[in-house]
């Protein structure tokens, strides 16, 4: 990379209902990060929003975001697509030398809003798919479990056991809300089935949600903070559409970790935290395997926050996973914390079945 | 940073009111493969695609997952942008970031609307129904305050408080926004890739109806569908292509509040000030060289909705001072042949595939800077330097983006 970026400092909010519009939210959210960092808009060169319009309920979802966030009269611009991409775009404009110091802003509010099924439901192609009415996001992940589960030759127990651990992380995340203290891979195998084999408890949780990411060039990095969190490789990667392609394993998390970890100079043994978006628990070894780890992360640990089914809120969840990435290197995860990590990843993803995913590698060192 | 230069323009074969020959995927991919051959580039060169449109027109969420193979971003790095009637210029603006990034050096920028698909004006109440509500909490009553009832025309009724503004401060006549709308008709009908294609008299916009005071039917947009992609390269790429390439020299954008009556503020903003538009002008113009925007620029794409607009982005990007556009019409300035040729290409008033439009600005200033220009409305001078620009959201939103025949000194 032309030049050192880090983030800086995050915040998030994530709620199954937040009780407030997504503007108050948002206001809320990066007021506390500006009065945190001891910045104000005025200090931010560009803003980066990451939104849906399908998830706000009206078209331009920036519309109302720009004035709650401070970037009134500023520069100012939207990513339509998971928070990692969002983050990697503003890192792409600090990277061309015009700006030092960006914000990136995700939020949806699929808890009391939306419902989070019904928007992937108008990904589908218009004419053919959505009429035919036997794809639906649950359908495809239950799909996509069974391909895994048997290409891997284990039983569902596995996937009870994934949730298990994450939903009890979760719960000792104070940023995470769906957390389940001492629940047990049998509690899961009892939750509703949904699309064999996939159960209720396996899923991310309706969330309202938002995540702001303060991401700077070196020299205003240290200026802003003792402990920058260096961005040292990005990678992404657009699947097909088409539902006949390979969903034991996934091609574009792959692709997207090949791209990262060339750019970091690093292997995928070299991680020692690892953030998927894994939305159902299958997904998480599928992640994992897809980045060349081991289907339990071969020693890295695995979704310490408790992961997408702790809290997974459309557009800001991946600023969520870097975020979380964030907290570990500067050694402020608490109870989640993962002792002396300096090296994480954090993954998003877009699309039925990962069909695009993204990651971002961080460091706590310089380099 | 790096220097970067659009080296090809592809454009569907024609931008019309309904596609029912092709899908949204089918009618982006005629694009993509225009911009190819154009270019004589194959999938394999491009690096990376930037993507955009405005999806609740077509009721279709991140299109780009359903054409990843129709766009060629099949295994590629792909990122979304969408930004409202800027949406265009804005992904252009993601291909320039990426590749001055130093991360790629071929980005494929790819823009497009299906309006035959849905309906727009539906799309866009999502917006000014909020404001609406304001309105009426207020106590404003929406049916017998007169101005309110000028929403009735959509996009049209909120433009026209704009329109009025413009007007009263330029001391333009609203018979200069029926010369501005003849002259781009006109231009319009030699550009083979616009939608409303036919030479129109001062007489002809006359004779259509009122839709809200000061504006007709005749100084508003088509619905179209079409989809625009453009290639851009580093500098190190570009410099081994054996034709004229468009360098980017200066790009900015920047906002304001989504409200045309801040009422929240006890204040209104006035939709012609457009701070936003200086802002980003300024920005673009340090970035590019640019001393003096009302000497240096060989032509001008203005993003204008509705013809009034033309006249009042000149003003607020600096082409000319407030209250001199209609002047320069007058003389004759803005003619192909003129001064500075303005929306040559017969602008977003002619042509408007949304997602597409503000791509397309800057895609004429570059195939007239390349010499690529198909169609009558080649400008007959060397173009040098360019200027182009978006509006979108509640006129809240601008882009702009000098372009030029020279890389900016860096």
């Amino acid at each position: 990379m032309k030049r050192k970026v880090a983030v800086v400092a995050q915040a998030q909010i994530n709620s199954a209902d937040v009780g407030m519009p997504r503007e108050r939210m948002l206001f809320e959210l990066v007021k506390g990060l500006y009065d945190k960092v001891g910045i104000t808009r005025d200090d931010i060169d560009t803003f980066v929003l990451c939104s849906n319009d399908f998830n706000a309920g009206h078209t331009i979802s920036n519309v109302f975001e720009d004035c709650p966030i401070g970037a009134y009269m500023k520069d100012e611009t939207k990513v339509e697509a998971d928070g990692v991409m969002a983050a990697t775009y503003a890192l792409v404009r600090i990277l061309s030398g015009l700006y030092d110091v960006a914000l990136v802003v995700g939020a949806s509010q699929g808890g009391s809003v939306m419902r989070p099924y019904l928007m992937m439901d108008y990904m589908l192609a218009p004419v053919y798919d959505r009429q035919l009415g036997l794809m639906n996001e649950l359908s495809m992940a239950g799909l996509e479990a069974r391909a895994y589960l048997d290409a891997a030759g284990v039983s569902a127990d596995k996937l009870d056991e994934i949730a298990a651990r994450n939903l009890a992380q979760a719960a000792r995340n104070p940023d995470a809300f769906n957390g389940k203290a001492g629940v047990t891979a049998a509690d899961v195998a009892a939750s509703d089935l949904l699309y064999e084999p996939l159960r209720q408890g396996h899923c991310y949780p309706f969330t309202d949600g938002a995540c702001a990411l303060l991401i700077a060039g070196e020299k205003k990095a240290k200026e802003l903070t003792d402990k920058p969190v260096w961005i040292k490789g990005v990678g992404d990667s657009l699947d097909t559409y088409h539902a006949e392609r390979e969903l034991a394993s996934s091609r574009s998390v792959k692709l997207a970790g090949e791209r990262a970890f060339k750019m970091a100079g690093i292997a995928a043994g070299d991680l020692e935290v690892v953030e998927p978006s894994a939305k159902f628990a299958h997904q998480e070894p599928i992640i994992l395997e897809s980045l060349g780890l081991g289907p339990d992360g071969s020693g890295a640990a695995v979704s310490p926050s408790g992961g997408a089914l702790g809290a997974y809120a459309f557009n800001s969840a991946g600023l969520v996973r870097i975020a979380e990435c964030y907290k570990q290197l500067t050694g402020t995860a608490g109870d989640t914390q993962v002792s002396g990590a300096k090296t994480a990843l954090a993954h998003g993803q877009d699309g039925f079945c990962m069909q695009h995913s993204a990651v971002m590698i961080l460091s706590a060192e310089e380099g | 940073m790096n220097n970067v230069a659009v080296v090809g323009v592809g454009y569907t074969p024609v931008f019309v009111s309904k596609r029912k020959d092709v899908n949204i995927a089918e009618m982006i991919s005629e694009s993509v493969e225009a911009a190819l051959k154009n270019t004589n580039l194959t999938p394999d060169d491009i690096d990376a695609v930037t993507f955009g449109n405005m999806q609740t027109f077509e009721g279709l969420n991140m299109p780009h997952l359903w054409a990843s193979e129709h766009i060629l971003a099949l295994d590629k790095p792909t990122i979304r942008i969408s930004t409202g009637g800027t949406t265009g210029m804005s992904t252009l603006q993601a291909a320039y970031y990426y590749v001055a990034s130093g991360l790629y050096d071929t980005v494929m920028a790819v823009s497009w609307e299906k309006q035959s698909e849905g309906d727009s004006q539906v799309g866009l109440a999502g917006i000014v129904m909020p404001e609406a509500m304001v309105m009426v909490q207020h106590g404003l009553d929406l049916f017998g305050g007169g101005g309110l009832s000028a929403m009735g025309g959509g996009s049209t009724g909120a433009a026209a408080f704009q329109a009025m503004s413009y007007l009263h401060h330029s001391g333009a006549d609203p018979e200069h926004i029926d010369k501005m709308a003849a002259l781009e008709r006109s231009n319009a009908a030699l550009n083979p890739y616009a939608h409303l294609r036919k030479k129109t008299s001062v007489e002809d916009i006359q004779a259509t109806p009122f839709i809200a005071w000061p504006l007709r039917f005749g100084h508003t947009c088509p619905t179209s569908d079409g989809a625009t992609t453009c290639i851009v390269m580093s500098e190190e790429k570009a410099r081994k292509l054996d034709w004229q390439v468009a360098w980017i020299t200066g790009l900015g954008s920047a906002t304001s509040d989504p409200s045309t009556a801040n009422f929240l503020e006890g204040q209104l903003t006035d939709p012609a000030e457009q701070m936003p538009a200086k802002l980003a002008a300024a920005k673009a113009y340090k970035m590019a060289g640019i001393k003096d925007p009302t000497r240096e620029f060989d032509m001008a794409e203005m993003y204008n909705g509705f013809a009034h607009q033309s006249l009042m982005w000149l003003e607020k990007l600096g082409c000319c001072k407030e209250g001199e556009a209609h002047k320069m019409l007058d003389a004759g300035a803005l003619n192909i042949d003129g001064e500075l040729p303005t929306n040559a290409s017969g602008g977003v008033f002619s042509t408007n595939a949304i997602g597409a439009s503000a791509m397309n600005r800057p895609a004429e200033c570059a195939l007239q800077i390349m010499g690529k220009t198909e169609g009558g409305h080649k400008i007959p001078k060397k173009i040098r330097k360019a200027l182009s620009h978006g509006w979108g959201g509640m006129f809240q939103y601008v882009t702009v983006m000098v372009l030029a025949d020279e890389p900016a000194k860096l």
